[in-house]
């Protein structure tokens, strides 16, 4: 039964046009009065769509937004049920999801006067957020900031007062999988005393005697961390504190140059699988299904990690020039923030919640190190007990490095949320050598000059 | 055609028009906007307000955070000196001149082999068709990345004859090819338009062409292909105006960022990266006016053009 028969409908007739009757008439009145009802209704309902300030029970409502895995949704729920046990006339509504989605979804929300009340953000968004008054100086509300680490309390000052109360302390280390180098027979390097010669020549044995598809180590070049350590280490910056540039194109040039000869060397992944590598989730990467010995990851995402890879991972000091652990220059850097939007329409209940998350133990006890080593001193040491062996090993290494620390970076300057992405397409141009590494340096530098400018 | 011709019938009506059919009119016309009215509201309040907005902020500074500023033709100035708009032409460009002929021309070789009276004819269209009601959504994009990643499928069949694949969407130098393929691949929708066209060519001309001895190259070429080209036409108005504003396939494939190296930034996902991700409102806006201009300017050109190669057989 063919749907489209040759010829079939030539001419159906046409439509003969009929004279209406009186019933058709009221019919036709009835429907209107039916239509219009239907679009005042549904007019009604997209109202209804902002922020309801409390909900039918009296409670007061308060939306949280976060970006991170299952693991850290776990966590945070649970200390957001510990805060409404305490607090039953508030209730706090979660929303959260991937980092790379988040900022596009709150830039809008924050557009259409619709932001969570209480809002997760970074050192890269947040002078960009709170110049432009997005964000609540927290400052005037009842935060008690007395026993917070006094350098990642000022992380969250800039010129419009306190915007963000950070919520933990990481610093930029190598993680390495003892199984991947297990089964290579290569023996973990010591991190006290490796040098970058060190950590290229561990990298391309290591692929050598890995099965196919495994190297020794990721590729540095997709985030500015690494960039940041490379930079100070050769005396330079990646910002400066009147917010601009603080390195030149041959700087950056340098870095790529050594990333070349990771990649010729076959010590990181090809240049397709670089790509590939970075659009993985954290459950996903190199490090976690075992095809890396060696990553790049922040101190608080250990744990995830391995919850992911189901074994055991090992933090390790990013290698200097010198081989000295002093020489590293790592630093404490506020994990993440917790900000409130200036327009909240609750503002007394968002502090509250907010000075729960960073003071109070039984918030600590259910976020344990998941963004970071607690910056409130007297909840790091009532949770020890509670830390898994992960957290464990994540807390030991941030006070390892304690006397190692080089001068705590300034702030990303406004705009500097762009600067990641430059740098990613930017590494990609030169490992498909596409762009010489000081062409890539200059249009690089060109480019993150006019973003934070 | 038919359709339009019955219509047109319709609005020439003989003789004087009386009082009563005006009033009758009247009231016609009052139901039917009343009926419009739903659609009315979402017209105005969802698309012309939002295009009347996004208008007024291309002439401003908006980082979205912050109300805009009026700046005139600043965004306009600017997009002249973007390297990074102009790869994002050029990229959409060959998407659009390679992709779209391709696509049509799969879809009519696979209509014209359905029209041949196969067997089963609704379950092959209905299969053929199928690529099409996934094509754009998340779900395929996401896949093809998988198909066609470095361990990929199609690399996998590569190995077993000893070729070492490169990773199609993931080198710069073939990632736009493997998007432009799986825009082709969805080709269902043409191909059910090229089909009931193909059925709405009369008989007596094949039959015709036959008595004289054409052959079955010169019947296409002769009877087909003219027969055809208002068919062809709007498949390729419908198919160009929606290319150049394909954005999704593009946004899953490459994760959001165009890359690797832009390969395959499209045009309206450098729109939405610098209006949501870089706090640059105002700048999307004019991009979205300045690519409006683009898809009106291929329209007429597409209307000009066909004056000399689509045949209306009325």
């Amino acid at each position: 039964m063919p749907l489209f028969s040759r010829q079939a409908s030539a001419n159906p007739g046409g439509s003969a046009r009929t004279k209406s009757s009186a019933a058709k008439r009221r019919l036709r009145a009835s429907g209107a009065l039916a239509a219009a009802a239907a679009v005042v209704l549904a007019l009604g309902a997209c109202g209804s769509g902002g922020s309801a300030p409390k909900s039918s029970d009296g409670k007061v409502e308060l939306r949280f937004s976060w970006w991170g895995g299952d693991k850290r949704a776990q966590l945070t729920q649970a200390a957001i049920a510990a805060f409404e046990a305490e607090n039953p006339n508030i209730k706090i509504k979660p929303e959260y999801g991937d980092w790379s989605g988040y900022w596009d979804k709150l830039a809008t929300q924050v557009a259409a006067n619709d932001a969570p009340d209480i809002i997760q953000m970074d050192e890269k968004y947040i002078t960009e957020y709170s110049t432009r008054g997005a964000l609540l100086d927290l400052s005037k509300h009842d935060i008690d900031t007395s026993k917070l680490d006094e350098a990642a309390l000022n992380a969250g000052k800039g010129e419009k007062g306190l915007t963000g109360i950070a919520a933990g302390i990481n610093a930029a280390t190598i993680l390495a999988n003892p199984a991947v180098f297990q089964a290579a027979g290569v023996p973990l390097p010591d991190d006290k005393t490796w040098t970058w010669e060190d950590f290229e020549r561990i990298s391309a044995e290591l692929t050598a005697k890995s099965p196919k598809g495994t190297y020794g180590s990721a590729a540095y070049g997709t985030d500015e961390a690494s960039l940041g350590v490379w930079l100070r280490q050769n005396g330079k910056s990646l910002y400066t504190d009147d917010g601009k540039l603080g390195f030149e194109p041959s700087d950056i040039a340098e870095w790529w140059t050594f990333l070349k000869e990771l990649s010729e060397k076959k010590a990181v992944p090809s240049a397709s699988e670089v790509v590939e590598a970075e659009a993985a989730p954290l459950d996903q990467s190199g490090l976690a299904t075992g095809k890396n010995g060696l990553a790049f990851w922040w101190s608080n995402q250990l744990p995830a990690l391995e919850k992911a890879s189901g074994g055991e991972l090992q933090i390790l000091r990013f290698p200097s020039k010198t081989g000295k652990s002093a020489d590293t220059q790592l630093w404490y850097k506020a994990s993440q923030f917790w900000s409130a939007s200036s327009r909240t329409k609750h503002p007394e209940e968002t502090a509250k919640f907010i000075n729960f998350l960073a003071n109070n133990v039984k918030a600590g006890e259910a976020l344990l190190a998941d963004r970071g080593v607690y910056p409130n001193s007297e909840v790091r040491t009532a949770i020890e007990s509670k830390l898994t062996p992960a957290d464990v090993k994540v807390v030991k290494f941030i006070d390892q490095i304690k006397d190692e620390l080089g001068e705590a970076p300034a702030p990303p300057p406004k705009g500097a949320g762009a600067i990641q992405e430059i740098i990613k397409r930017y590494t990609s141009e030169v490992l498909f050598n596409r762009l010489s590494t000081e062409e890539a340096g200059k249009k690089a530098v060109d480019e993150m000059k006019s973003a934070i400018s | 055609m038919s359709a339009i011709s019955e219509l047109s019938s319709l609005s020439r009506r003989k003789g004087p028009v009386t009082e009563e059919e005006k009033r009758a009119n009247r009231r016609d016309n009052k139901a039917a906007y009343v009926f419009l009215l739903p659609w009315l509201v979402g017209l105005l309040a969802i698309t012309i307000g939002p295009m009347l907005m996004s208008l007024y902020l291309a002439f401003t500074d908006y980082s979205l955070l912050q109300p805009p500023e009026w700046t005139g033709l600043d965004n306009f100035i600017r997009m002249f000196g973007d390297a990074r708009l102009h790869n994002s032409l050029g990229v959409t460009f060959t998407y659009v001149l390679v992709g779209v002929p391709l696509q049509l021309a799969v879809a009519l070789v696979i209509a014209l082999v359905l029209d041949k009276g196969l067997r089963g004819l609704p379950f092959y269209r209905s299969v053929f068709y199928l690529p099409s009601l996934l094509g754009g959504s998340v779900a395929v994009a996401l896949l093809w990345k998988q198909i066609f990643g470095t361990t990929g499928l199609v690399n996998q069949v590569l190995a077993l004859v000893g070729i070492q694949g490169p990773g199609w969407i993931s080198d710069p130098s073939t990632s736009l090819s493997s998007i432009i393929l799986l825009h082709v691949w969805t080709f269902g929708s043409p191909m059910i338009i090229f089909l009931a066209g193909l059925r709405q060519i009369p008989n007596m001309y094949y039959e015709a062409a036959e008595v004289d001895g054409a052959s079955t190259l010169q019947k296409f070429w002769r009877i087909t292909l003219p027969m055809l080209s208002p068919i062809i036409f709007f498949n390729l108005v419908l198919q160009i105006i929606g290319s150049f504003q394909s954005f999704t396939q593009a946004f899953i494939v490459s994760g959001g960022s165009g890359g690797p190296s832009d390969s395959t930034m499209f045009f309206t996902l450098y729109l939405y990266q610098k209006g949501f991700g870089q706090f640059d409102m105002g700048y999307a806006s004019a991009m979205a006016w300045f690519l409006l201009v683009i898809i009106g300017a291929f329209t007429a050109i597409n209307f000009i053009a066909s004056k000399y190669w689509v045949f209306y057989d009325d």
